[in-house]
């Protein structure tokens, strides 16, 4: 028997590459920009940069869990071996060619890190982890190519705004206005955190990528860029999922040579 | 169905259309406020509604609920000589106008163009029509 190799996603066209690209664990992702560590700390608004990590149970080192086997089978990530809290940080995607949108997040997600929970909405990703580990992740994220300083928002609450027309600097609409953009530095730099308190100093995020850019980075695929209907392998990947569930709840004997 | 026709035949053909431009992108308050002020001339007018997404005075969910949000669009802009409170980021304006036929009403839509073309650098669309309730309908009979 051949040996399995791992598949992430049909397609030829550029969205269907990306979310291939983002998928898969083995490629790098670009680093476009670097926020420092204490800087998306207070935009996420957890902890205060130089803060101790709070802890909800005693380190594991100490002994105190139950024998399972479940605990010797999985490793755990270094924020559960110090027993720190659940935190969270949530990204709102942009339908005008943000880099990345919800759900290819969350695929991308679970198939690169190990320790998080997700969650999918329409215009917004959660990532539920351990505070230390969350720190590392939120970083990396805002630091790398599936992050536009303009189509992508850092939002905890009131996210609204992923399906809306940009603004007239091209910035994802936001009711509380996280972020503003500097026109002498032509950067997006955020004022509040991501609960809307306001920041004690303005964080640059960077500046926005250009709209042709944007248009080869993304997974999205959309009538003006890219149509899902012209890549023929990624249309007969959603209707046999469409017809297969159809059918399952409906009549599953007709499921045959689907 | 005459009575329906007529009223039909009402809005359509002579009384009270509407013009709805929509802007590519949301209208900063300074761009509102000339636009609005630009539309001030046109004498076939009759009211203008403007609308968008809703700015709150106030962060109005999560943990910091009630804190004032500062969002620098939400501010008092002066139209002719009333100053009015924004409470959106506008994106869509709706004209209601006065025209006895066809050709008037050409015209008005022609010069309300024209003036959006000047001040609205990334693009609009302009549509003819009734958008909002103009009739009672079987929700006003009701009751309370």
């Amino acid at each position: 028997m051949a040996k399995y190799k791992r598949q992430f996603y049909p397609g030829t066209t550029s969205p269907a590459k990306n979310r291939r690209m983002y998928m898969d664990p083995k490629q790098k992702l670009k680093q476009l920009r670097d926020v420092p560590m204490d800087d998306v700390v207070r935009i996420m608004g957890h902890r205060n940069p130089g803060e101790d990590y709070k802890s909800i149970h005693p380190p594991i080192e100490e002994g105190n869990e139950p024998d399972c086997p479940i605990r010797q089978l999985v490793a755990p990530i270094e924020g559960a071996k110090k027993g720190d809290r659940l935190r969270y940080i949530q990204f709102a995607d942009s339908v005008y060619f943000a880099p990345i949108s919800p759900y290819q997040r969350a695929w991308m997600y679970l198939s690169r890190y190990r320790g998080l929970d997700t969650g999918t909405l329409s215009g917004r990703q959660i990532i539920e982890m351990r505070e230390r580990d969350l720190e590392k992740l939120a970083k990396e994220l805002i630091d790398n190519e599936t992050f536009d300083p303009a189509l992508t928002g850092i939002r905890g609450a009131t996210v609204h705004g992923h399906a809306c027309r940009l603004d007239e600097n091209g910035l994802m609409f936001d009711a509380w206005q996280r972020y503003v953009w500097d026109p002498q530095a032509k950067e997006v730099v955020y004022v509040k955190d991501q609960v809307a308190l306001p920041l004690d100093k303005k964080i640059s995020v960077g500046k926005p990528g250009d709209r042709k850019d944007l248009m080869k980075r993304t997974t999205i695929f959309r009538a003006d860029g890219v149509d899902m209907r012209d890549d023929k392998e990624v249309t007969k990947y959603g209707l046999r999922i469409h017809k297969l569930r159809t059918l399952g709840g409906f009549q599953p004997f007709k499921v045959k040579g689907v | 169905m005459s009575g329906a026709e007529s009223i039909e035949a009402k809005y359509t053909g002579v009384a009270l259309p509407e013009v709805r431009i929509t802007t590519e992108r949301m209208m900063s308050a300074d761009t509102t406020e000339m636009i609005l002020n630009a539309l001030s001339v046109v004498d076939s007018i009759r009211q203008i509604t403007v609308t968008g997404e809703s700015l709150p005075a106030t962060v109005n969910s999560g943990p910091n609920k009630g804190i004032a949000n500062n969002h620098t669009e939400r501010k008092t802009i002066k139209f002719k000589d009333q100053e009015i409170v924004l409470r959106y980021l506008v994106g869509d304006i709706f004209i209601e106008l006065f025209s006895e036929d066809e050709e008037m009403l050409k015209k008005s839509v022609d010069q309300i163009g024209k003036i959006c073309e000047e001040t609205l650098p990334f693009g609009f669309t302009i549509d003819v029509g009734r958008y909002s309730k103009y009739r009672p309908t079987l929700r006003d009979y009701r009751g309370v």
